[in-house]
Formats: structure tokens, sequence, C-alpha cells
């Protein structure tokens, strides 16, 4: 199973993994598991991968290289089913590791293109392939995306899909954690390429750096991995501050899945939470509103009602 | 008269007039007349103090003294750079060459011969003398910010001059659950008013001691007389610490403040041969060398100047590398204590750090005269920067180990253990464990009664222990923590440190018990040995049963705290009169001892007697001392019930008293002395290691695998076949 070099554009040293829940809005089936093993018993790696600290400094960048794993972020993750062997070489298990294993490399692709249910799938590992060999991280001759690879963003220990229910909020912070961990201008003020953005911080906050930085997708379609450079990001307000705003439809989408699995249908057709350009939004205005139409057709039938009710007793009292 | 009377002719102006004098009065009697009744309450003298090393230098003496502390200092530089591989006359004439450039006499010329000559200081006269220049300081913060303070408050108001703090921010937990001084009744906590079984007493009652020594080499009957107190290592001149400080107004005399001895820590040639007591019209006091030769040598601060003192504590004073023990003194030498109170020694030949040339300040960054001791401690040892770190991580990072095959294996236990676990091996073999006051032994070589060391070690698992550690503790001291998994099995106050099982220590113990019976007939061997390794046995099964009470429902919440991970501790009781009227589950309140008798008589209960008539110590027996603050300390200490005022000593007679060891060991964190190579991993991982895994609260199956020696072999045997074979 370790032998996937067919698929070698997605492989590499994973450099600086992302750490904590690594998150995509995808419509993903949620179980993609090569092998599936009844017993996963993968104490013996766990052992000392489990370590909280197992690391070290990379003589050649000076940075240190995290190798542990966080066992509960690992069980509960997309890949929690699987034994450690199911995706590395089974000669791992021995201590110090033999060191042909170092030139070990791991194709997401090749694996997740052997399911039985890959041809069904909307969105496959092909089409992200595709999309990411036109991403500006495999494109780019900076230097430090240099052997980028889906272990550059996606922890494979700990990934998973966000899940209805989850909050909105947290997805965005996490999700643009991911990007930040690496992008760190971005958090400097003073050289801040999204100078030019208003709110800066309340974007941050709640849409994630993907919405801009991939292009347009379909509705229904999740984020594609085609990931655009800086000048062919989107700058255009108008296309999330609309009636019908194509960027956010992915996370909307999301949202909107949220709000009909906690509130109903009818309060999300009620209270859409577009932001268009110029409208003040606020939920107190909103409701009031609300309130005063809800009073108004109360008002309108009760009279409605008052006047039938007139006109049966006219009848019965002519009858 | 005209404006007087016209004030006095409204009735406004009147009470304007009055308030006015009253306010007068007021500032008077606090200036004037409180520190005169704060003085006679604590039964202290302050008075004008004079050191006889103070000398006025004519100018011809300066000169002649300046031309040496340069030569000196030049020599020094010239023979550090010239080569020793050549014929030594040779090099001679070369360092001689050297040390008149220019370049050599402005680099290495101590800078204050220059100050003084123009300035015209002839003499040394204590902190005046700094004061003319360095009235204020520069203080660089951690956060970019600089501040201008007054030297002179800024060292009053630092723990080096004042012993205490009752600022929050403590890392301490009494045993009633309570963060010592998080509430609004502060007490001033420190070594001030901690009493502790290491020093036997404490700095009011142990400031200044002369002991009279009869020395077996010493010809027939001659008295020698030996110094001996706290204040030997405290900076405060005067006849008594800084106790005014404890006191939420008043501040310390001016002639206190004149005592400080600023050359002991910022000169480089201080002479510590005059840091001995004398006697003077007041009383007992530390002399100071406040010679031009010290004044003239002030440079920066290096690891020398601060183990004048720290060393004691450190490395000890027997340690072989201890300067300040081999400068004890022209007359009224300084007692040198035999046993160590940690065996952790800074210098270049145990620690690394000291090797590769670091200076103590660099790790404790000091902010003006304030140094940071770290987050994590259990001493109660007041702290200047609670919240500034001092670790290991800040420099070497979460990835230290870089130089082994196994480096990322290395590095994945810092998780669990801190880097002092593996990288102090072992503490000087002089380090004290059990230590009995009560049954002095003589010492003839040095003609003094010392306290009688039942127990020395410095080895894994009996000088020290491995315990839990997150960076609280209690307020006697012991470390608090708990395994990860959150175990109630953990629990070291029950265990570890209250409890010595070691064949070995029991059967050391036995035979010193056995030793000291022939002295002391009334000691019963047996309960001796089992009073100091099963200290818990001294309790009444309903204070037992309430000691486990209090631990369970008051300080698991601080064990479980943050992250805890493993630390060694050295580990210390000792044998002393305690006050049963304030007993709780944890202990009593241990009496402290009066130097002079114990030494010179060894009746260890005549020295308590003498000790406990010190005036403060009376004062501590009465009401206002009561609700000021020993009902809080008492509260901290796990005794519900408050200060109990029964002055232990009637009729000269020792009333409600008993010698007891401390119902657990104190624990004290271990930092220096690190070795740049760990141990090895079967030094833990095997089934006869040196952790106690299961005490450690460990799951039986976990602890099995981590006594697995699988690994652990795999690597040896790895390393073996490397070593055999070298590799392609």
């Amino acid at each position: 199973m370790s032998d996937r070099d067919s698929e070698s554009r997605l492989t590499g040293p994973a450099p600086a993994l992302a750490a904590g829940w690594l998150l995509i809005l995808s419509g993903l089936a949620p179980n993609l598991a090569c092998a599936e093993s009844e017993t996963v018993d993968n104490q013996g790696c766990l052992r000392c991968h489990q370590m909280a600290t197992l690391a070290y400094r990379d003589p050649g960048t000076g940075e240190i290289v995290d190798l542990s794993i966080a066992p509960m972020a690992l069980s509960h993750s997309a890949h929690g089913k699987l034994a450690c062997s199911d995706c590395h070489s089974a000669d791992f298990d021995r201590y110090p590791h033999p060191k042909r294993l170092k030139e070990e490399t791991l194709s997401c692709v090749g694996c997740h293109e052997d399911q039985d249910d890959a041809d069904q799938r909307l969105y496959r590992f092909e089409t992200i392939d595709e999309e990411f060999e036109r991403s500006v991280h495999a494109t780019s001759d900076h230097p430090k995306a240099a052997g980028f690879s889906c272990h550059s963003c996606h922890d494979p220990h700990a990934f998973r899909n966000s899940r209805v229910g989850e909050e909105i909020r947290q997805i965005v912070h996490d999700d643009n954690a991911i990007c930040l961990s690496c992008h760190k201008k971005v958090q400097d003020p003073l050289r801040d390429p999204h100078a030019w953005l208003p709110k800066r911080e309340k974007h941050r906050e709640s849409v994630r750096c993907l919405d801009c930085h991939t292009p347009l997708t379909e509705a229904g379609q999740p984020v594609s991995h085609r990931i655009l450079a800086a000048e062919d990001s989107n700058r255009d307000c108008v296309n999330c501050h609309s009636k019908e705003p194509q960027l956010l439809n992915r996370l909307y989408q999301y949202r909107s899945e949220e709000d009909l699995a906690s509130k109903g249908w009818v309060s999300k057709a009620v209270f859409n939470e577009a932001y268009v350009v110029g409208m003040s939004r606020s939920p107190l205005i909103d409701r009031l509103a609300l309130a005063v139409i809800g009073i108004t057709v109360l008002v309108l039938g009760a009279h409605g009602y008052g006047r039938y009710r007139a006109y049966r007793r006219e009848q019965e009292d002519q009858a | 008269m005209k404006p007087i009377q016209n004030l006095l002719s409204t009735p406004a102006g009147r009470r304007l007039l009055i308030a006015v004098l009253v306010l007068i009065g007021l500032t008077l009697a606090y200036k004037l007349l409180y520190p005169l009744m704060f003085e006679s309450y604590v039964g202290k003298t302050n008075a004008p103090l004079t050191y006889d090393s103070s000398k006025r230098l004519t100018d011809a003496e300066f000169e002649a003294l300046a031309a040496d502390l340069s030569r000196e200092a030049r020599y020094r530089k010239a023979a550090s750079i010239v080569s020793t591989d050549q014929e030594p006359f040779a090099r001679q004439v070369k360092i001689e060459m050297l040390m008149g450039t220019d370049s050599v006499v402005r680099d290495s010329e101590p800078s204050h011969i220059k100050y003084f000559r123009d300035a015209g200081i002839r003499r040394y006269e204590g902190p005046d003398t700094c004061l003319t220049c360095h009235a204020t300081i520069k203080i660089d913060h951690p956060d970019g910010t600089v501040a201008t303070v007054g030297t002179l408050e800024d060292i009053v108001d630092s723990v080096h001059f004042k012993f205490q703090s009752d600022s929050g921010g403590f890392s301490t937990y009494g045993y009633d659950g309570r963060q010592v001084n998080s509430g609004p009744h502060k007490i001033p906590v420190g070594k001030i008013d901690r009493a502790c079984g290491i020093p036997g007493s404490f700095t009011w009652t142990g400031w200044a001691a002369l002991v009279e020594a009869r020395p077996e080499h010493a010809p027939e009957g001659e008295v020698q007389l030996r110094s001996e107190g706290c204040g030997q290592c405290h900076i405060g001149g005067n006849y008594q610490p800084a106790t005014e400080k404890m006191m939420p107004i008043g501040d310390v005399p001016n002639e206190a403040k004149e005592g400080i001895d600023c050359l002991i820590c910022h000169s480089t040639r201080y002479d510590m041969n005059q840091r001995v007591v004398i006697r003077d019209a007041n009383g007992l006091r530390w002399d100071q060398d406040r010679s031009m030769r010290a004044a003239l040598t002030v440079g920066p601060i290096r690891s020398e100047n601060c183990l004048r003192c720290h060393q004691h504590n450190m490395g000890g004073d027997v340690y072989l590398h201890n300067a300040a023990a081999q400068e004890i003194g022209y007359a009224h030498q300084r007692i040198l204590h035999r046993g160590a109170k940690r065996g952790n020694p800074f210098s270049p030949h145990d620690d690394a750090h000291a090797a590769a040339g670091l200076q103590c300040t660099d790790c404790h960054r000091p902010s003006g005269h304030k140094i940071p001791r770290g987050r994590m401690g259990v001493d109660l040892v007041a702290n200047d920067l609670p919240g500034q770190e001092v670790s290991c991580e800040s420099c070497h990072s979460q990835a230290p180990h870089n130089n082994s095959e196994h480096k990322a294996l290395l590095n994945g236990h810092i998780a669990r253990l801190a880097c002092e676990t593996c990288h102090i091996e072992e503490l000087q073999p002089t380090n004290v464990v059990l230590r009995d006051w009560v049954h002095p032994t003589w010492n003839a070589e040095e003609g003094i009664w010392e306290p009688t060391d039942v127990y020395l070690s410095g080895e894994p698992g009996k000088g020290f222990t491995f315990l839990w550690f997150n960076g609280n503790g209690t307020f006697l001291a012991n470390a608090l923590g708990n395994n990860p998994n959150k175990s109630d099995a953990y629990d070291p106050l029950m265990q570890q440190i209250a409890r010595i099982d070691d064949p070995e220590i029991v059967a050391a113990v036995r035979a010193k018990a056995i030793e000291l019976k022939e002295r002391y007939p009334e000691i019963d061997v047996d309960r001796y040995v089992e009073m100091a390794t099963n200290p818990l046995s001294q309790l009444s099964p309903e204070l037992l049963e309430k000691r486990e009470r209090m631990i369970q429902s008051n300080l698991r919440s601080a064990m479980n705290q943050g992250e805890s991970r493993i630390y060694p501790f050295k580990r210390f009781n000792a044998m002393m009169y305690e006050d049963m009227s304030n007993q709780g589950p944890f202990g009593a309140m241990i009496l402290p001892f009066d130097y002079k008798t114990y030494y010179e008589t060894g009746d260890s209960r005549a020295a308590v007697v003498k000790a406990v008539q010190d005036p403060i110590v009376r004062r501590m027996y009465q009401e206002p001392f009561k609700l000021y603050m020993m009902d809080e300390f008492m509260a901290y200490f796990g005794v519900t019930d408050g200060w109990q005022t029964l002055y232990p000593v009637v009729d000269g007679k020792l009333v409600n008293v008993e010698p007891h060891w401390m119902r657990q060991m104190g624990t004290l964190m271990v930092n220096h002395g690190i070795q740049g190579s760990g141990r090895d991993c079967t030094d833990c991982h095997s089934p006869d290691g040196i952790m106690d895994f299961s005490k450690l609260g460990y799951t039986p199956e976990r602890a099995a695998e981590l006594e697995d020696v699988d690994i652990a072999e795999q690597l040896t045997s790895d390393e073996m076949s490397a070593q055999a074979t070298p590799s392609d």
C-alpha cells in the first residue's frame, strides 16, 4: 500500500504541517479509507509519536520539524480508522527506523482514487489534483513553495471534514489558521497586502481566505484547490455583497445547512443574512420590521375574520 | 503677626490653622515617634554604623593603590592573550610589553579609578559614595520600556534587602487550599519570617552570633570566636533584618540603609575575609569590606559576585570550588556548614552553563535590583518578579537535542520531563537529607556542637526524588502537580515525601541512631528510625484522617492545574522542637535555636528557650501579631483554628514543646549543576529504574510499559553495532 509513486505530483516531504483541525467544506464522502481495519492498534507507533514534543530541529532550515501526533485528533480524524501501516511502511515498527524509509513518499490521490466509490463522487481527488496543478502553490517558483504537497496544508493525522452544526466562526478561524501559519505577512498590520479591504479584521473573522483566493465555482460545488495568486484573486465587493453572492456561496451554503438543521427553513428564508452593500443590517430593525408586518397581518386577519363573522350573522338573521 | 491674626479672625481660618497643625503633628509623630515606638516594640536597635575597612586615603596612597590595581588588571588581560606555549621568560617580556599598550590600559584598567580620582573620592563610605553618581538608574523592562528609578529605593524594596514580599503572584498554596496572598489580607512572607529546618532558626533570632569555639588543635583552654547567622548572606549591615518593611507603614531607618553592602555584589575584588560578625556598643552585626580596593574594582556583575553568597546554598560550604568558603575571615571565622542545602553547584567544574562562561544574570536577567527567580518555585522564598520566566526553554527551545541520533525521541520526553530530570544525574554527596537539631554532635576539630546530619546523599531516589510539578507549591515547600491522567493515585504528601522506604537509608538512619544513643541514652532506636523515616507516624489517627481529607479537598485542584512535568526535587527533613499548641496535620510551628547557646553548649533545649525569649518572638505570641499575620499564617499552614498565643516558655522551661520531624519532607527545586549529557534510557526505563512509575500515578499497564526495556535495549544494541562497524 505504501508504494504509490505513480502519483508523484502530490508527494514529497511535508514541511510545517499545520496543527489543529484541518477542514474543508467539500462534498467528499465522509469515509475515504483505502483499507479499513476493524481493529486498529496504533499503540506501537503512538508510544513515541504521541509525545507532544517529539520533534527535532532540521539542520538544513533551522526549523523545528514536529513529529508528534495527538492521539485524540488522530482518532477523530478522517483517517482515524486506519492503521498507521495502511499508509506507512510496516517496517516503521522498528526503532530506530530503517534509513531507507526516509525516502518514503505518500500519495493522497493514489489512495483515494482506489476507492470503490471513486467514480460516483461529485468531487474527485483527480479533480483536486488537476486544480492543485494550476494553483499558485504549485506553479510559483518562490523557494518557500518548493516541495508543496497536500500535507503542507492538510495534516493527514488530524484532518477531518467540517460537519453541520459546527460553529461557523470556528470553521473560518481554523481554516484561515492553516493559511496564516505560513503567510505571516498578512498578520503584520504594516505589511498586510489587504490594506485596501475595509474592516479587515471582520472579514478575517467571518470569511475564509479561500473564498476570495479561489476561482468562482458553481453553487453546490466545493471550494476549488486552485489557489489564486494575489493579483488574480477576487477584489469585487459585489461578488459577495449582493443578493446572489457567488463567492460566499460555499460558506453560505454551509451556513444554510446549519441554519436549516437548527432553525428550520422558515427562519432561514426570513432572516437570510446576506449583506448587500448600502443596506443597514441591524438585526434589531429586522426583527422590529418583521414584528410590524406580523402585527399588520394579524390585524388584517382579525378584521377579515370579523367581517366574515358579521356577514355570516347577517345571513343567519336573514334566513 | 498680621497674617496670623487675620487668619484667626474667621472661624474658617481657625479651622484651617488647626488642620495644618494637626497634619504637621502627625507627620512629626510618624517621622520621629513611630520609628522609636516600633524599635521598642520589636526590641531591635538602630544606630549609625561604622566599618573599620572604610579608611580615608591620602592622594599618594590613592595613586599607589590605583597603580597596583591597574597593574593587576592589565597583567591579567595581557596574560590571557599571550600564549603559554613558550619560554616563560619570553612570555613574561611579551606580557609586560602588552600590558603597557594604550588599548590594554583602556580596556582593562578598573574604570572607577578615573572616576574616583576626578571626583576626589578618597574614602568609601557605603551607599552614600555610590549614590554620589548613581542616584538613579535606568531599568530596561522586558517589554522594551525604560524606567528611571531611585537606586536606593530600588534596592531597599528588593527581596535581596527585605527578604520578604506581600505581593500576590506567589505560586504557593496554603494547606487550606487558598493561594497565598491572593486575597485581601496580605501578610509578609519570605525568608524573614520563615522558620526553616535547614538553618534551624530564622533571621530575627539568628541574624548574627559570635560563638566561642574550643578547637582541639588550639592550645588548652583557648577560646576562638566564630561567626554564624543569616546576616552573612543578606545585604543589610544592621543589627537585625529589615523588620520595618513588614509593616504597611514606616520605612527602614537611614542608618540601616547606610549599612547596605553594595560592594559584595558589585566589586570584583571584595574580600570575603571581612565578612564576619563584630560586636559594638549596640550589639552584634556583620562586618563588610568597605576598602578603597573593593570600591575601585567595581565592575559588571559576574557569577563570582552572586556566588559569594549563593554557592553556600547551592554547592554548599564544603563544596571544593566554593571560593567564599576559602575566605572565612581573618578573625571570627565563619562557621562552615557540613551538609549542603541543595548540593547542586554552579561552577565550571560541575555545571555545563558555568563551563560555557554563562553568567548568572544571563538567565536571571535583572530589572534594576530586582532579580527574577522564574515562575516555578516551591520554597516560599519571596520573588521580586514572579511573572518573569527563567527557564531552560527560553534559550533551548522545545527541541533542544541536536547531537544525538535519537534527538526526536529525546525531544519527545520534554512534554513530560523537565530538563533537570535527566541533566542533573546526581547532587553533591554532602547534600543533607535528614538533620537532627535536637541531638547535636561535638565537632572536635571546630570545637563546637553541630546539628547531627543523620543522612547525606546526592543519589537519585535517596538525596532527591522525582515529582510531578506544575509550578505550584505548598506553604511548607512541597511540590504540587499531578500525572496528566489526573490520577488520584499520585499522592506525594502521603507517599514519596512522607515516607522513606529505601532499606539503605533506613539502615543508615538506624546506625546513626545507635551512635547517638551513646550520648543520648533516652533515645529509643526503633522509635527514632520510625519517626525519621515515617514522619506521619507522629500524627494522631484523627490528624492523619484530617490530613488526607485536606489533601483531597484543598490541594487536589492546585495539583491538577496547568501542565505538570516530572522534576527532580531535593528532599529534606529536620528534627526540631515544635510548639504543640500550634499543631496541624502538616506540622507544628517549629521553634528557632539560639546559635550561640547551641554551638557552645550543645544544650538544644536551652538554645530554644533563649531564642524564644527574643523580644520579637514574645511579640509573636501576643494578640496584635496574631491578628496582623499569625492567624493567616497558620491557616496557610493547615492549622484551622488560628494561632494559639500560649507562650511556650514558663519559668525558663519549655511548655507543650516536643521534638519532632516535620510531618513531610520539604522539596527544594534543583536547577543548577547541569550536565551536558543526560541520563541513559535504562536509568528510568527498567524494572529497577530510578523512577517509581506507579507512585507517579501511572496505571499498572502504563507503568509496566514504561518499565519495558525493549526500546531502550534496542537503542543500546544499535549504538553498539554502530560503534563496532563505522557507518557508511
